[in-house]
């Protein structure tokens, strides 16, 4: 997978604030991309994007807290920069508990936007670091048989090969052999090392 | 002693005329009573003729007093009857006339052609006296002709008079005049010598005067009466003014002398024994008042019109005083003003009360603006925020483009033309602001209504996204302008839109709509403005109380913005009302006159205003 340049998206309905930040943003290098409205953007936005979005809290029709819903729901990971007009503290705090990067006031200061864009950005590319990571943990999850699976759940429990054959009621030969094929599907060297890739992807032990 | 007693009457009328020289009915009562007398002393002279010749000499003078008489009852009865044919009058005029000329053309008269002897006898009371036997005159006919078309005459202005309803005069003057006539008619008869008796017109003739006098002297009795209920009135009249504390006048316009009563002096500052004319009142107006005055002196004069006017003058002690003033013209036969009547009021407290009850509702109405402008100030932050962020941004853009080397120019005049355009557009919000917070006086300016909406609109724009409300606006084009205070007229329409906003807060998001509609009404007197929500309805008994003080649905309010609103549309001579949603919500709706100015500044001096409220 190759990694694209980032890009920030810009979206506000009143068009001298969208121009300005876009020459900011333009001026230290970032690709830009504006929006007058949470529909125009929504039609044009490729989710496979690396960047960050600069949105505007008030706006006619679609505002900016409903777009951040949106795309929560469609599972964005696409981190939000809220501007807003007003210091309005109920909607910042339902902003950032839905997850938004950051929230600034109008009238912002070119290094406190950079800085936030930045960090957004950063954010951005971690997550879809970890997404990367996490797809490959689940794939070699997937090439596990059933059984092996079910040991891998005793394994990561901390339990010894004895106990697990007396739980599953087998003998303990077998369970030595599972276990070497679930370290070398995985792809680890120690047990330590298989039980944090487990807890990534949400696996419990048994 | 007949003949004393009518002059008696003539000497009383012919003062009565000189007193009022107008009235010539007195004068031709003069004349007629004089020439009975004559007409009496000639008889007499007649009767102790002794001598043929003197006796046709005083039957040919006799005919100066008789022409007299008889056009003097002909003008009687035109001018104070009212009565008799014009065609009758001229014949008998004419007729009498060319009676006495013949008269003097004849020799001996035009009665007799010769006097043949004079029959003298013994008389009542044992007096000798003499009566003519002679020849007649054929000529003499004509005399007999003028008293048939006299008797006719009479007879016809009798009859009108009866009918038109004044019996008693009809009865007496008519009635006396038609005897006399027919029994003038012993002349002739004496002159044919069908009966032998003295000539004794003057009986006749004085029955008439008396009964004529008679009339007049109750005239004059009424005249009297009528005068003293008239000063009466008067008294009563100048009472009720002074209570009042009205001042007449009455300008006499060709003398130019003005006179009024004292009240009317004291409140124009003039001393008590001044002589005025027009120039001393002209002299008192406000400057600024003339013109206007002065206008509508005019136009009365010109059209007959009632003059009215509010204006203020100046005592010579420099003391200002509101007056108003109502007159009437009085125009002669040719249609010329001759004098105008009037009073004048002193309604200086009216008007420093409707002076201060402005000042208050101004005060009110600022106060009502600060209190709005703070439940708005969110909106206007983030309204300021906005050119501001945009200048700062672009700033700092140049900034960078500059500092990365090798600018591009164009993108810097780009930045640079936001950066001003943005700028004005923030003063624009602060010059707003400052008119809203401004307290003074509301101001009279001609207004596009729709300007108003709109200005309004960009003030609440985002406080109405904040509170995801869609706005949509109906504004009919090309409206008449509106008069009015630009502030108070924009702070009734954001009062209406702010409670509108605040009746949706719990519908849904797709509910939340509200409509601003402007248009004009059906007979095009007035501008309509109305606000439509789509929340919660207006309980029908409270549909009046809604604009009283201190009534209020919501937690947070005072309940003085309708109020407020309510006294601002109602002195700009407009209406606010309420009315609910045939399916859900309320409407405000508010009106204005075309044209015309509110009461909010003072009213302008010729006070037109009133009458066409």
């Amino acid at each position: 997978m190759t990694t694209p340049s980032p890009t920030v998206f810009v979206v506000d309905d009143y068009a001298p604030v969208r121009r300005s930040i876009s020459r900011v943003l333009r001026a230290a290098g970032f690709a830009v991309a504006a929006f007058a409205s949470a529909e125009e953007f929504l039609a044009q936005y490729d989710p496979r994007t690396l960047g960050c979005l600069v949105l505007d809290l008030a706006m006619p029709t679609l505002n900016g807290l409903e777009l951040q819903g949106i795309l929560a729901k469609a599972g964005s990971v696409l981190p939000i920069i809220f501007l807003t007009g007003t210091a309005d503290i109920p909607k910042s705090v339902q902003a950032m508990k839905h997850g938004a990067s950051d929230f600034l006031t109008k009238p912002v200061n070119d290094e406190d936007l950079l800085a936030a864009v930045r960090a957004a950005i950063e954010k951005n590319r971690a997550l879809r670091r970890e997404q990367v990571e996490l797809s490959e943990i689940h794939a070699r999850l997937a090439t596990l048989t059933p059984r092996e699976r079910e040991v891998l759940e005793y394994v990561v429990a901390g339990k010894l090969n004895k106990q697990i054959a007396g739980d599953l009621g087998t003998v303990e030969q077998t369970i030595k052999v599972h276990r070497a094929h679930v370290m070398e599907k995985m792809r680890v060297q120690s047990v330590a090392e298989l039980v944090r890739l487990t807890q990534r992807c949400g696996i419990s032990a048994r | 002693m007949n003949a004393a007693a009518c002059l008696t009457l003539a000497a009383f009328y012919c003062v009565v005329w000189c007193k009022q020289r107008e009235n010539w009915v007195h004068l031709v009562f003069s004349s007629s009573a004089v020439a009975a007398a004559a007409i009496a002393a000639f008889e007499l002279a007649m009767m102790h003729a002794e001598t043929v010749g003197r006796y046709e000499a005083l039957v040919r003078w006799i005919h100066v007093p008789v022409w007299v008489l008889i056009v003097s009852f002909v003008i009687f009865v035109r001018l104070y009857l009212h009565a008799g044919r014009p065609w009758l009058a001229w014949s008998i005029c004419g007729l009498r006339t060319l009676v006495l000329i013949l008269n003097f053309i004849f020799i001996p008269n035009l009665n007799f052609q010769q006097i043949t002897r004079l029959h003298r006898f013994s008389w009542w009371g044992g007096e000798v006296i003499s009566v003519p036997i002679g020849v007649a005159n054929p000529w003499g006919t004509l005399s007999s002709l003028s008293l048939l078309l006299l008797l006719v005459f009479f007879v016809d202005a009798t009859i009108t008079v009866w009918r038109r309803g004044n019996r008693r005069r009809a009865l007496f003057v008519g009635g006396s005049m038609i005897f006399g006539a027919i029994l003038a008619w012993h002349v002739p008869l004496v002159i044919w010598g069908v009966i032998e008796t003295p000539f004794f017109l003057c009986f006749a003739y004085s029955g008439i005067v008396a009964a004529m006098g008679y009339e007049l002297s109750n005239d004059m009795a009424r005249t009297v009466q009528l005068a003293r209920e008239l000063e009466a009135s008067d008294k009563r009249l100048n009472l009720a003014a002074d209570s009042a504390d009205l001042g007449l006048w009455e300008w006499d316009i060709a003398r130019n002398q003005v006179w009024i009563t004292d009240k009317g002096r004291t409140l124009f500052g003039f001393g008590a024994s001044e002589k005025l004319d027009f120039d001393c009142f002209r002299s008192r107006l406000h400057p600024e008042d003339r013109e206007s005055v002065l206008k509508a002196v005019e136009n009365s004069l010109g059209t007959g019109a009632e003059y009215r006017s509010e204006h203020r003058v100046v005592l010579p002690s420099g003391q200002l005083r509101w007056i108003t003033g109502r007159g009437h013209v009085e125009f002669n036969g040719k249609g010329q003003p001759v004098r105008m009547r009037g009073a004048s009021l002193d309604i200086t407290k009216r008007k420093q009360a409707e002076e201060q009850a402005a000042r208050q509702r101004d005060e009110l109405a600022h106060l009502s603006r600060v209190s709005t402008l703070g439940e708005l100030s969110g909106s206007i932050a983030h309204e300021l925020s906005l050119p501001l962020s945009a200048i700062l941004s672009n700033a700092q853009a140049a900034q960078r483009v500059l500092a990365n080397g090798h600018p591009d120019l164009t993108e810097l005049q780009e930045i640079l033309n936001d950066i001003v355009s943005e700028d004005k557009h923030a003063s624009e919000v602060i010059q707003r602001l400052r008119q809203w917070l401004k307290k003074e006086e509301a101001q009279q300016h001609s207004l596009q209504i729709n300007e108003i909406v709109e200005d309004v609109l960009k003030l609440i724009r985002s406080d109405l996204v904040d509170q995801n409300i869609t706005m949509d606006t109906e504004l009919a084009r090309h409206l008449p302008d509106v008069t009015g205070d630009r502030v108070q007229l924009q702070q009734v329409l954001v009062n209406l839109v702010v409670n509108a906003c605040d009746a949706m807060t719990n519908c849904n998001a797709s509910e939340r709509r509200l409509l601003v509609r402007t248009g004009i009404e059906n007979d095009s007197s007035a501008v309509i403005v109305s606000v439509t929500d789509r929340g919660s309805s207006i309980p029908e008994e409270k549909m009046e109380q809604i604009f009283e003080p201190f009534f209020t649905t919501k937690a947070k309010g005072i309940g003085l913005g309708l109020s407020v609103c309510h006294s601002i549309i109602a002195a700009h001579r407009g209406k606010l009302w309420a009315t609910n949603n045939a399916d859900c919500g309320a409407t405000f709706h508010f009106s204005l006159p075309i044209g015309i100015p509110g009461a909010a500044v003072p009213i302008s001096s010729n006070g037109q205003l009133d009458d066409h409220a």
